[in-house]
């Protein structure tokens, strides 16, 4: 028996060393194999290893992807970051636990089928709410729709999943070629289905053409998208496209192969349209084109750099991106560019690291490069844990041959030998591409011991980051990476100087790699005309929140906030008025309307109290409570907070007990300047970045929206969004449909027909239900 | 060598040195907590924080090493206040209390959590030792005590409070019947001569600490006996009469002189004052004598906590001043005042003996009963008649009811002596609803209270260094973080060779010595 029960785990541990820095991989392993981290395994590790009990308890508890307790058979997972928290996931994963019948405390329901969570951010900010269920995205989950999602999450579950269609579309393109959008956001959005639908259409009409999946086109509000090019005609791009919609759209491009093909698919058609009752009409609003305004407007104004080719290419085809100059940059710095070359180049550029805090690239670079080691390591950083920001998941998932032709190029100008790629394991899809797009490297001889007869030697593996905000950090990233916890450790030593196995450690973000080609492969000029005197180029920024076009964007940098909201996003959504936005995430700030006319670059966002942050932007409207905001973020920090030292640790929790405090209408104005003064020491007296910034959403909320603060103090949230402050009631437009009663989850109000419907104070949860369902809209919150 | 500068001095220092250990070397001390010689630097705490000049940055001194052109500043405004504001938010996460409640709300603040653990262990002397450590007159306290110390017992949210008040008079009944009772060691006469009107428990008490700190006391009273209201306006059958001698007899054979039937001097103190290089004023409540003197010194004002007069050199105590007839706050006064006089004597400022800082809990949670009544004999409160007090079984008994609340390392921990040496304040981030605190014995020989845990991480880098089995670690992250050892059926088991260790350098008593009193 006991063999049995270890056979498992003794044939992961055969695969490692079994040291510290196997830690993470090893939890990670037996997490896919168990679902979680029973304790005798835990513990026939330690047995069989030189892992102790504590680096293994230290590490599993720290990272949010390992659990100690056994989960339901589904796991449910709410996103609670920024997009999803100002379109009120929480009052969603609220509704998630009634419907389970959970307990407080409890997260798995009786029955042991769902385990209920809120993560922090799964990249989808545009689809907000989101939810998974195992493999499965859901997007715009709303209060009311929470039931529905499980029923048909219950029915899919019964049946078998879709087989990968054998007969897949061959290359011939002889008719023309059907692009189809397969980023996360698209793939949660049903592009998947879609591209099934796609297969099976292109079989049923034995048409020649190729199917090809691409990248992000950054159109994530529209998504899914299905491009579709005949031979020699202009390509249409139809978006928010059904599985049942493809046929009609795949018969209005090609003609099928053969009268037979044709009859059958007239047939079928007409069949279907009976059964759909949708005509062709219906389709129309469905189709978009690169000419017309809005979309043109969209993308017009975008500078696309890091994410060139966007939308265009298969994102591991290496031939296409060689195609599109792709290693053109390597050679020329291989062949014709010594490494001192080419970080002049980079310098330049002017070219700034774009995980945040704006590093000169050239710079880091250089002292890098001038480090005497035997080994040198260079770290791409795509632990993107900000909120509300996917720019690395979906630089990593489109543009893999990028990033990597980035990486080698650093290690040929630094004399780095091994490279790591840091990416969050809540990016499976990233993870997947990015590994496959290493083994085609290997195959093409861009990475190994002589790269294209260079001489140059370097290699990449990619490390799985199990979940921790910190990790961002450059010195926790490496903690992460040798089995440790993610402490950050004091600089100086850099870790350009000390890092990796106190070995010289180059960390850049994703999208700076991404960059180094461009710049390289042209003139610098060609890169320094975009931006402004301090911050050269362009900046990928994920636009989502209270906007009509939200999405993956990149931008010259000084683009004004008004342009990209206006311009690039369409206004606010729903035609509510603009409030602020918020960049830089947690350690960003809020910025006001008065200030939409600031142009975007490292410096002026500081100026005004934000931080580039990594790029998350996330558009606040009249309905969001700013207070709320900074206490959400705060809440966040303060939880990812990696517990070292007292400033940050103890700090943010007190400030957001004063924030709790406020937005439960028991803050008093002495509050305010406490919050003010413990912010401003939290900044000073925190060891990273982390507590360093942690105050910002709290500091720019109170230089912006004081007087939302001073309303909170005197009872009212202006918004209606703080619970604690809010009550709802119906007016006497109430037709008496029953549907808020029937919707109630409390039975809060009576099912009376025909009559004004009365909500009862005392059983009232405030989940907003009754709101979202009434047709008339009699329901207030004041 | 590196050169930087120190508060302003240009200096040289070796390089590879830390800025803690280089401002050591030139004499200037930094707080440290989470800082141990000879272990990994891992700075935590926060405490340790100077400035660089040159960045205008807060750096932790413990890890950060110097570097050419530093200039460190160790100790200004700002830096005072962000230590302060460290300790304050340490504080709002160390939940525990230095001293017990019924110590604090003893007037006299004798310390009865060590009584009691003395007394249920049969240390009696020792116990007494203790009692006397503060108050003077035990055996006749022990009667007729109103016992404050009772109202604030803990014991009293399970089911009823310790008794306090009786264990005491059996210590200090048990010492009377020694042949020989016990003395305070008193000091060599130091030729300073105190005058004392009225030797009731104020006055008694003031010479009982006076003299040992070798003051020459006289005690006037107008009665023909000392005791004041002791003697004459308590019975006897509540006090009986042989017990407040035998007492007095003690500060008799300490040295203490007795001028009975004193009649008050029509010129008030003014002769007194010349004959003595110092005066209390004990003169009891229902005196005419203290009303007198009032009129005969205008504006005669007392000081709160030094009960100095603004007469020069003249202090005024007991129910004088603050009448309610409570003996044990007339005793407190009379020890009070002996430590203050003794500062005006050697011409020190007078501010009166200091408090030390005190974290406090507020009201116990209900979560937490079980955890307290741990160390606890569960039984009832054991009763006894006024006349019989407490047999050495039912002392022993009853004294085990205490559980403990006051702190294993009240005199030897950082944070308490680093929040009195900052006057920060507990209060400032208290969160409205504590977390219950735990007592846990997996450790022998150790009791791990993780509610004063400051993640300080030492005893995780020593268990990792002597490379315990088991060990230390962090558990979670965030504020919720908390260090316990790995899967919880092996805690006893965590801490094989190195517990002893890790209680001593932790620096609150969040790991701590079981019998940390040697009882």
């Amino acid at each position: 028996m006991e063999g049995d029960r270890y056979t498992a785990i003794d044939a992961i541990l055969k695969e490692k060393e079994g040291v510290q820095k196997d830690v993470i991989p090893i939890l990670q392993a037996i997490q896919n194999q168990y679902h979680y981290l029973p304790e005798d395994i835990l513990k026939r590790v330690c047995n069989q290893t030189q892992i102790t009990p504590a680096m293994l308890m230290g590490v599993s508890s720290f990272y949010s992807q390992f659990r100690l307790k056994p989960t339901g058979e589904h796991i449910i997972k709410v996103c609670t970051g920024t997009a999803c928290h100002v379109k009120r996931a929480e009052l969603v994963y609220d509704t998630f636990g009634r419907a389970l019948h959970l307990e407080p405390n409890q997260d798995t329901d009786p029955k042991g089928n769902y385990t209920l969570e809120k993560v922090n951010c799964l990249g989808c900010c545009t689809l907000a709410p989101v939810v998974q269920i195992d493999e499965i995205t859901y997007g715009h989950v709303e209060v009311e729709s929470v039931k529905r999602v499980l029923t048909s999450f219950e029915n899919l579950n019964g049946q078998p999943k879709t087989k990968e269609n054998a007969n897949n579309i061959n290359g011939n393109k002889n008719d023309g070629e059907i692009r189809i959008g397969l980023g996360s956001c698209c793939i949660a959005s049903g592009s998947e289905e879609v591209k099934n639908s796609v297969e099976l259409a292109v079989k049923e009409n034995a048409l020649d053409v190729q199917m090809k999946r691409v990248g992000c086109v950054g159109m994530c509000h529209q998504v899914p998208l299905l491009e579709i090019i005949p031979k020699g005609k202009e390509p249409t791009l139809y978006s928010k496209v059904q599985p049942g919609d493809v046929n009609k759209i795949i018969n209005q491009h090609f003609k099928p192969q053969g009268i037979w093909h044709r009859l059958k698919s007239s047939i079928f058609n007409m069949v279907e349209d009976i059964q759909t009752d949708r005509n062709w009409e219906g389709i129309e609003q469905f189709e978009l084109n690169y000419r017309e305004k809005q979309v043109s407007s969209f993308l017009g104004t975008q500078v696309p750099i890091a994410t060139e080719h966007r939308g265009a290419i298969d994102p591991l085809d290496i031939d296409e991106y060689k195609q599109g100059f792709g290693f053109f940059a390597l050679k020329k710095c291989l062949n014709e560019l010594s490494p001192d070359q080419v970080i002049d180049k980079i310098e330049e550029s002017g070219l700034r690291g774009r995980g945040g805090a704006g590093f000169p690239t050239g710079a880091k670079w250089q002292t890098f490069k001038i480090q005497q080691s035997e080994i040198k390591y260079i770290i791409c950083n795509g632990d993107e844990g900000d909120p509300g920001a996917f720019m690395d998941r979906m630089l990593l998932e489109s543009y893999p041959y990028r990033i990597i032709e980035g990486m080698i190029i650093a290690a040929h100008a630094t004399g780095a030998s091994k490279g790591y790629f840091y990416i969050r394991a809540e990016y499976p899809l990233a993870v997947k591409r990015i590994s496959e797009a290493l083994k085609i490297c290997k195959e093409h001889g861009y990475l190994g011991k002589n790269i294209l007869d260079s001489g140059l030697a370097f290699d990449i593996e990619i490390f799985q980051g199990a979940g921790a905000f910190i990790c961002g950090e450059e010195t926790a990233l490496i903690a992460s990476i040798e089995g440790n916890r993610g402490f950050p450790k004091l600089r100086p030593p850099y870790p350009v100087q000390q890092g990796l196995w106190e070995c010289p450690t180059l960390v850049n973000n994703t999208e700076t790699f991404a960059t180094i080609p461009f710049i390289l492969r042209n003139d610098v000029a060609n890169y320094t005309k975009y931006g402004t005197e301090n911050s050269k180029g362009t900046k990928v920024f994920a636009l989502a929140g209270k906007i009509n076009r939200g999405g993956l964007i990149e931008v010259p940098m000084g683009i004004t906030i008004r342009e990209i909201i206006e311009d690039i996003g369409g206004g606010v959504a729903e035609g509510r008025k603009f409030k602020a936005v918020q960049i830089g995430g947690p350690s960003g700030g809020c910025i006001p309307e008065s200030l939409i006319n600031t142009p975007i670059d490292f410096n002026s966002l500081k100026e005004v109290g934000a931080m580039m942050g990594s790029g998350g932007l996330v558009v606040l409207d009249d309905t969001d409570c700013m207070v709320d905001i900074a206490r959400y973020f705060l809440s966040f920090t303060q939880s990812e907070s990696c517990g070292k030292c007292t400033f940050c640790r103890v700090g943010t929790m007190r400030m957001l007990d004063i924030l709790n405090n406020i937005t439960a209408g028991k803050g008093t104005s002495k509050d305010l300047d406490e919050l003010e003064k413990l912010a401003k020491w939290t900044k000073k007296g925190s060891l990273c970045g982390l507590g360093q910034t942690a105050p910002n959403p709290v500091l720019s909320t109170l230089t912006y929206f004081r007087h939302e603060y001073e309303a909170h103090i005197n009872g009212t949230c202006p918004t209606g969004k703080c619970q604690n402050l809010i009550k709802y009631s119906i007016d006497d437009t109430c037709i008496g449909c029953t549907k808020c009663a029937q919707n109630c989850p409390v039975d809060a109000i009576a099912f009376t027909p025909y009559e004004i419907h009365v909500i009862d104070q005392d059983k009232c949860i405030k989940c907003d239900g009754c709101r979202q369902v009434c047709p008339e809209d009699s329901v207030h919150v004041r | 060598m590196i050169k930087l500068k120190v508060n302003g001095k240009e200096i040289e220092a070796d390089n590879g040195l830390t800025v803690l250990e280089t401002l050591k070397k030139e004499g200037i001390n930094v707080p440290t907590m989470c800082f141990l010689d000879n272990e990994e630097h891992f700075p935590t705490c926060m405490i340790c924080i100077v400035k660089d000049q040159k960045t205008g940055r807060l750096i932790p001194s413990c890890s950060t090493h110097i570097s050419t052109g530093m200039d460190i500043i160790s100790n200004d405004e700002e830096i005072i206040e962000a230590r302060k504001t460290a300790l304050e938010l340490l504080l709002s996460d160390h939940i525990g209390e230095c001293d017990a409640p019924c110590q604090t709300n003893c007037p006299a603040f004798m310390d009865i959590p060590l009584m009691n653990r003395l007394l249920a262990n049969g240390q009696f002397d020792e116990a007494l030792r203790v009692v006397k450590k503060d108050i003077a007159l035990p055996a006749v306290l022990g009667r007729i005590c109103p016992a404050p110390c009772e109202r604030a017992c803990r014991r009293r949210n399970i089911d009823e409070p310790v008794s306090i008040c009786t264990l005491k008079r059996y210590a200090a009944d048990h010492d009377l019947e020694h042949a020989s009772s016990f003395i305070p060691d008193i000091a060599r006469l130091n030729g300073k001569k105190i005058g004392i009107i009225g030797s009731g428990p104020a006055g008694l008490s003031a010479a009982y600490f006076l003299l040992q700190k070798g003051y020459q006391c006289t005690l006037h009273d107008k009665n023909p006996l000392p005791g004041g209201a002791l003697r004459y306006a308590i019975p006897d059958d509540r006090l009986p009469k042989e017990v407040l001698d035998q007492e007095i007899d003690i500060i008799k054979q300490m040295g203490a002189k007795f001028l009975m039937n004193f009649e008050l001097p029509v010129d008030g103190l003014e002769n007194l004052r010349k004959e003595y290089d110092g005066v209390i004023v004990a003169t009891g409540e229902e005196n005419a004598d203290f009303d007198e003197l009032v009129k005969k010194n205008k504006s005669f004002v007392t000081e709160k906590n030094t009960y100095q007069t603004n007469v020069d050199g003249v202090f005024a105590i007991g129910s004088a001043i603050k009448p309610g007839r409570v003996a044990i706050r007339a005793v407190a006064h009379g020890k009070e005042a002996a430590f203050a006089m003794d500062q005006f004597l050697n011409g020190n400022p007078v501010t009166g003996e200091a408090q030390l800082f005190n974290s406090r809990i507020g009201r116990m949670l209900e979560e937490e009963y079980d955890d307290f009544m741990l160390e606890a004999d569960p039984g009832p409160r054991i009763e006894t008649t006024e006349f019989e007090g407490f047999t050495m079984e039912q002392v022993q008994k009853e004294a085990a009811r205490c559980m403990h609340c006051d702190c294993r390392k009240k005199f030897d921990c950082k944070l308490r002596d680093y929040s009195g040496e900052y006057d920060a304040s507990q209060k400032r981030f208290f969160p409205r609803e504590r977390p219950p605190i735990r007592k846990i014995f997996k450790h022998e020989p150790l009791v791990y209270e993780p509610e004063k845990c400051i993640k300080c991480s030492i005893c995780v880098r020593i268990t990792a260094r002597h490379k315990e089995e088991l060990g230390l670690t962090y558990i979670g992250k965030g504020f919720d973080v908390e260090i316990s050892a790995p899967f919880n059926d092996y805690q006893k088991n965590a801490l094989e060779n190195t517990a002893i260790l890790c209680a001593e350098k932790c620096p609150t008593s969040a790991l701590a010595i079981k019998k940390h009193d040697e009882v």
